[in-house]
């Protein structure tokens, strides 16, 4: 054990999906936890910690998953943490309304030498449904603390750490005789022999009873195990005895579930009828109307999220206005104009940016949230699985998606309920393909300006091209991010819809909001800080300006790709803001403005006569190549940040963002030169 | 004895035997199917995965697998 002195405990919560752990964890930790990756895979490690009565417990939320087999990723991280006997307590959660599906999770791990505690979750649930469990029936039959739980009610959490601390104590190893009993009686003894072989204390945390079970269901990492240990002649006694058992999976699993039944035997009483499939589930999981429904939603929830959001972002649109008072008190100071500039420009919309994006954030979360809480996330998942499946996606992911129309960086917050890690960042990879909404302020100006009436065949071309942009970007990025035996077929439960628990729900979202708040503060204000020394000039002559000679310098390049170095600079300020194309040729072609306003406050304004100076300078390939390059640009600069802070990997960040870079200026190149041809 | 995604929609089933490797034995069973489980369709029609109610839960489950899943109706 690696808590050297009494007054620290480490506690795993361990549990299948649904069963509430994330709940837990953020009902004991708050906001003391720290969320990264596991070291050297793609799964998110939630630690945190609490103190109580002078002890601290620090807890690690292990990854939800259905079993202790080596199967994904998942299940093996997990099972390698409670191995090495990092944890002092194991507290296993159930799903209290499907009791004895969810106490597989249990059942798996009996046989591991680690304390244990049950935790029914969900009670509330199961007692809406008519069920009453007598848990101190089933603590008696199990030899370790089994709780009565509601994660998401604080008030019950008294119980759970007597429940911890009297584990840790009296050690509490669950009671598995009858479940060994019965994994006797499988194959002609296979279970007997194999258990004859393994090593009388185990390997690890693992009994004897434990191995000789994984091997019977060909567990291949066990059997490794068993290979390091063992003599070299019970190694080939094992294989022999192996190679006569078939199926063992499902023999082991009759085994499990007979235990349960027996455990729960008399402690659970069903006293109403439970309606399988409500009226509304009906439609929500119809083959016609499933997908519509999910859609429309989808986009009423998108609208609902701005009913949150908009105060704060009304709130974040004020600060600007300080602008003013603070460079006249900084003038009477006769503070340093270039000061005044840099407090104006860069902090006063840094921090606009950062507080308009929590606000949508926090909406995007405090909606889809509940949606995902409700229980009807996992429908939507269900209706449109086979879509998804073809990009290699979750049906949920659809939602990210639909979202994105809206907005890019509420598609990016949204992923937040997608739970496989490289599947979330599959889902913002392509996320940035869908135009948003800001795209629809300039492609129209530009289309109709250069095009007229040909206009709409331009936004149909684009979503054309979104769609094959789907398709390859799903191959290039998915295959190093979803592992092939997660593009399985649909295996999944839809777990009982229940009312939401507000409190609960909000406290998570609130622990991660200033997580976010101050990532993206740092963020915007380093790409606000280049971006104005890029386009500083001390005179505000924008020939002076750094971005304005880069942009001369590279013009022979940009040519090729059908830029012109206005419209290649035009099309450089869209990664910071979409709308900030518009405002930058605005600039560039009138001196309407200088360069970084344009950039970070046009909000897609025409400058009156820009229409006929984009005319002149402009060839109709010019003007085609520009639309596609903004249109497939980065998103923008928020939507960036809430990337980095969705996938928390910088790296990651930085390949979807140079893929995007690099494939929108390509596609411009296509675009000039194949409409060339025509035009 | 039927494949899984023979049985109509309301009706019952046992489950008879579950074929396919071993990730997916796992898969099936920690979801709760497992041999002599008793099981009632919920939803088997188009091209969506098979909606079944089983040890006190629905499950999804892909038309391809479910082909593996050999039943008994019993009602």
């Amino acid at each position: 054990m690696t808590s050297v002195s009494s007054n620290r405990i480490t506690i795993a919560l361990l549990g299948q999906p649904n069963s509430g752990k994330s709940t837990l964890f953020n009902g004991l930790t708050g906001a003391r936890q720290r969320v990264g990756n596991w070291p050297g895979k793609t799964v998110e490690k939630k630690e945190g910690h609490f103190d109580r009565n002078g002890i601290r417990y620090r807890v690690t939320d292990l990854p939800g998953t259905y079993s202790l087999s080596a199967n994904s990723e998942e299940e093996i991280i997990t099972r390698d943490y409670i191995a090495s006997g990092e944890a002092d307590v194991v507290c296993i959660l159930a799903d209290s309304s499907q009791l004895s599906r969810s106490l597989f999770m249990l059942a798996d791990y009996a046989g591991i030498n680690c304390p244990a505690v049950l935790l029914l979750n969900l009670m509330d649930i199961a007692n809406s449904q008519g069920k009453t469990i007598d848990a101190a029936k089933i603590e008696e039959r199990l030899g370790i603390p089994v709780v009565p739980f509601v994660a998401a009610d604080t008030k019950h959490y008294d119980a759970f750490y007597k429940a911890i601390d009297r584990a840790f104590k009296e050690k509490s190893i669950i009671n598995s005789d009858s479940l060994f009993a019965k994994y006797r009686g499988i194959q002609d003894g296979s279970y007997e022999k194999l258990l004859n072989l393994m090593p009388k204390e185990g390997i690890d945390n693992f009994s004897a009873d434990w191995l000789s079970a994984k091997l019977i269901e060909g567990d291949t990492a066990i059997l490794e195990k068993a290979h390091k240990t063992l003599s070299f002649e019970a190694y080939k006694e094992v294989q022999t005895v192996l190679s006569s058992v078939q199926n063992g999976a499902l023999e082991t699993a009759g085994c499990k579930f007979k235990w349960i039944d027996e455990l729960l035997e008399g402690a659970v009483v069903q006293k109403k009828e439970k309606k399988l499939l409500s009226k509304f589930d009906k439609i929500a999981t119809h083959q016609r109307w499933g997908k519509p429904l999910a859609v429309l939603i989808i986009l009423l929830g998108l609208i609902t999220s701005f009913i949150p959001a908009t105060p704060i972002m009304l709130a974040g649109s004020m600060i600007p206005k300080l602008g003013e008072p603070i460079a006249n008190a900084l003038t009477v100071i006769s503070a340093p104009q270039m000061l005044i500039n840099f407090i104006n420009q860069v902090v006063l919309n840094t921090l606009y940016f950062a507080v308009a994006m929590i606000g949508f954030v926090f909406g995007v979360n405090l909606v889809f949230g509940f949606l995902e809480e409700v229980g009807y996330m996992a429908r939507v998942s269900y209706v449109f699985d086979s879509a998804m499946a073809r990009l290699g996606l979750q049906g949920k992911a659809v939602m990210p998606l639909v979202v994105s129309f809206g907005c890019t960086i509420g598609g990016a917050a949204g992923t937040r309920v997608i739970d496989s890690w490289g599947q979330k960042v599959l889902t913002i990879a392509l996320a940035w393909v869908v135009p948003c909404a800001a795209t629809w302020a300039i492609v129209p100006v530009i289309s109709s300006l250069f095009f007229g009436a040909w206009a709409p065949l331009i936004i149909v071309a684009i979503f054309i091209v979104a769609g094959l942009h789907m398709l390859i970007t799903a191959k290039v990025f998915g295959r190093k991010l979803v592992r092939e035996e997660d593009r399985a077929g649909l295996i999944m439960e839809l777990p009982p819809y229940h009312r939401p628990r507000w409190k609960a729900l909000l406290r998570s979202i609130f622990v991660r909001t200033w997580d976010i708040l101050s990532r993206a503060l740092r963020i915007i204000f380093v790409v606000s800080l280049v971006f104005w020394l890029l386009t500083y000039s001390a005179s505000g002559n924008q020939e002076q300006t750094l971005l304005y000679r880069f942009g001369k310098a590279i013009e022979p390049v940009t040519k090729v790709l059908g830029f012109t170095w206005q419209t290649f600079l035009a099309y450089f300020a869209s990664m910071v803001s979409k709308e900030a194309a518009l405002g930058v040729l605005g600039s560039l072609y009138l001196g309407a403005d200088t360069l970084f306003s344009a950039t970070v406050a046009s909000g897609g304004q025409v400058a009156s006569g820009l229409g006929s100076v984009l005319l002149t300078s402009l060839t109709q390939p010019a003007a085609l190549a520009f639309i596609f390059a903004v249109t497939f640009n980065a998103p923008c600069l928020m939507a960036i940040t809430s990337t980095y802070q969705e996938t928390r990997s910088l790296k990651w960040t930085l390949r979807i963002l140079g893929y995007y870079f690099i494939t929108s200026l390509l596609l411009a190149f296509l675009v000039y030169h194949i409409s060339g041809l025509f035009l | 004895m039927h494949k899984l995604h023979e049985v109509k929609t309301g009706q019952k089933a046992v489950v008879k035997n579950i074929k396919g490797d071993a990730r997916f034995l796992s898969r099936i069973t920690s979801i709760g199917l497992s041999l002599g489980c008793e099981i009632q369709m919920l939803h088997n029609k188009g091209k969506l995965p098979l909606l079944f109610y089983g040890r006190d839960t629905v499950i999804a489950l892909n038309r391809e697998d479910s082909k593996g899943v050999l039943v008994e109706v019993i009602a």
